[in-house]
């Protein structure tokens, strides 16, 4: 049996296939979306995952240390160490700096961390350059995406920071790359203000104290307790509010990306739906193209199934010529996009089955404007 | 009904409404085409040849009457089968004014598609395309498109394909509308010797009064009805 479909198709082989790029370049940004959606959700994840601490001490009252601001005295260290079940605990800073490099500013996420201490949050996987922060003072370990090299000196706030290590994929939940500096130099940085603010502040006969504060001390718990009642304990007796690595990951992915998030998905339907309906619309142009082929056919007695199985193989051949452009477009394209972007075979697979799905709903127009055709319009001129 | 007759028609009616108006076309007309004759179909322009063509073609559904195609009985006041299209593909061949040829399908392919439809293996259906196709003397085009060939060529290949469902009839509208004289003639001529071969019925409308002495009948439409006519 002859296929009506197949024979088209290669009658107009480059229309065809320009158009299939066309609509494949549409569903190429729906992938590349979906993939903006992934990276946000990772990147969310990258320095919790990397610093894996069992609890988040923040401010009272606070959503801390990403989700809002938090301080709190640093020698609470010292106090929930001594808490039974705690293993360790330390101080850790966060903040957005902007570094001077060239030819603009570079918006950074500055962590602050005792470099002797028992946490590291820079994964030493991450480290392609260098190592990590030894000294206490006037080193920094950089992003490989922030604009400095290994060696360069960096000036900020009244100190100049080497360069000692460079990583690569640290960054921040909102996607900035991560600086680490020393637990000292960041609270200098963040707390301490410039002489001229201080002299005004004792005129006015406040006194700074904020030198010693920090944005949470993060702990890790023992072996056989139970994270949940360390926390209800120190909640309940140390008067600040607490969070779990699940509830910092869940504040982090809710709270802080939600919305993005639900940004990017109305954005990547709308497109599909953009999509589908210029599938529709090229299908029904198409059909109105073979409008007087279909009514002699019709009229020779080919029947109906034989031209709508044309009409619906041409849309799904289509859908999925579009579906395999988007995806070449997404991974040629991918890496070259400021935001993280991650393509995953799953979300490939389910945009797949929508695309084929909406192929098949677009068909429906041209197989519409099929049953409705008048054999009747091919005789007579 | 004679066992020579493929086209009988008794007491067919044809109206429709235009505006508030009610068209007559035909009033209770009856004729009769036997196999092998080659019929034209002639009237002024309006008087309804082509509703006429259509209704015996199973395309248009008249208003009341009988219509005979070959044995059988295919309206009696309604339609005795849903399936219309069925007794096109299998009984009747279209040749129209243009070729009005698939452009996305070769010359084999325009020929084959209803035999194959019809369940004619592709094999058996090349066959006989190709033997329809050396009659025409156009075998060598076979696997060009309806673009690649001429004017007198693709009517030629119009006709192959009227004539590869093995058809009991041939219904023919204005087949040398878009052709010169000479080649309206040999279109004709061919048309005829198709007629006594196959013992096929052909019904041609037409406008071309050099083509009526060409024809075995004439008919035409008066006052409503079908009307045999002499030249």
């Amino acid at each position: 049996m002859i296929n009506l479909a197949q024979k088209d198709v290669s009658h107009s082989l480059g229309k065809f296939l320009v158009t299939a790029m066309g609509v494949g370049l549409l569903l190429g940004i729906v992938i590349v979306m979906i993939g903006i959606y992934r990276g946000m959700i990772v990147e969310a994840k990258v320095l919790l995952d990397d610093i894996d601490a069992d609890l988040w001490v923040v401010q009272e009252s606070t959503l801390g240390p990403f989700a809002e601001a938090s301080r709190i005295n640093e020698d609470l260290k010292y106090t929930i160490r001594v808490i039974d079940g705690i293993k360790n605990a330390e101080a850790m800073t966060f903040q957005n700096i902007q570094l001077p490099s060239k030819p603009k500013p570079t918006r950074v996420v500055a962590v602050g961390y005792d470099p002797n201490g028992t946490f590291n949050p820079i994964n030493p996987t991450r480290i392609i350059q260098g190592r990590a922060l030894q000294r206490n003072h006037y080193e920094i370990v950089i992003a490989d995406n922030a604009g400095f090299k290994l060696d360069d000196n960096i000036l900020l706030g009244r100190d100049e920071y080497k360069v000692v290590g460079v990583t690569h994929g640290s960054v921040s939940s909102g996607g900035d790359p991560l600086v680490f500096i020393s637990l000292k130099d960041a609270q200098e940085l963040q707390f301490l203000y410039t002489n001229n603010r201080i002299r005004n502040d004792r005129a006015r006969g406040m006194i700074n104290n904020d030198a010693h504060m920090v944005n949470t001390i993060v702990a890790k718990i023992k072996p056989g307790y139970d994270v949940n009642s360390i926390a209800n304990e120190l909640r309940r007796f140390k008067h600040k509010a607490v969070f779990t690595q699940q509830e910092q990951n869940d504040l982090l992915s809710k709270n802080l990306i939600e919305k993005s998030s639900k940004q990017i998905g109305m954005f990547a339907v709308i497109l599909i739906v953009v999509s589908t309906i210029i599938i529709a619309l090229i299908i029904y142009t198409m059909t109105l193209e073979k409008m007087k082929e279909i009514a002699i056919m019709k009229l020779i007695g080919i029947p109906n199934s034989m031209i709508i199985k044309m009409v619906i193989q041409e849309t799904i051949l289509l859908g999925l010529l579009a579906f395999t452009f988007g995806s070449i477009f997404s991974h040629l394209t991918y890496d070259k996009f400021p935001k993280k972007v991650v393509l995953e075979t799953p979300d490939s697979m389910a945009l797949f089955v929508v695309i084929l799905i909406a192929s098949i709903l677009a068909s429906f127009i041209g197989v519409k404007k099929v049953v409705s055709a008048d054999p009747a319009t091919a005789i007579g001129g | 009904m004679s066992t020579r007759q493929s086209i009988k028609v008794e007491n067919l009616t044809k109206r429709f409404t235009k505006g508030t108006e009610v068209v007559s076309i035909v009033e209770n007309t009856s004729f009769s085409i036997d196999k092998g004759e080659l019929v034209a179909l002639v009237a002024p322009s309006g008087a309804g040849k082509t509703t006429l063509l259509m209704m015996i073609g199973c395309v248009e559904n008249p208003t009341s009457g009988t219509i005979y195609l070959g044995e059988e009985k295919v309206y009696e006041n309604k339609w005795l089968t849903k399936e219309t299209r069925k007794i096109r593909r299998e009984k009747i061949g279209f040749i129209f004014q243009a070729h009005y040829l698939i452009p996305f399908l070769t010359v084999l392919e325009n020929i084959t598609l209803v035999p194959q439809t019809n369940g004619v293996s592709k094999a058996e259906s090349e066959k006989f395309a190709m033997e329809l196709l050396e009659y025409f003397d156009i075998a060598d085009k076979a696997h060009s498109l309806s673009s690649e060939l001429s004017g007198g060529q693709n009517q030629r290949v119009a006709i192959a394909r009227a004539l590869a469902n093995k058809p009991q009839i041939i219904l023919a509208d204005e087949p040398t509308a878009a052709l010169d004289s000479q080649r309206s003639v040999a279109v004709v001529d061919m048309l005829k010797k198709i007629a006594k071969e196959q013992d096929v019925a052909i019904v041609m409308v037409t406008h071309d009064e050099a083509m009526l002495p060409l024809c075995d009948r004439i008919l035409n439409i008066e006052n409503k009805k079908v009307v045999d006519m002499k030249l």
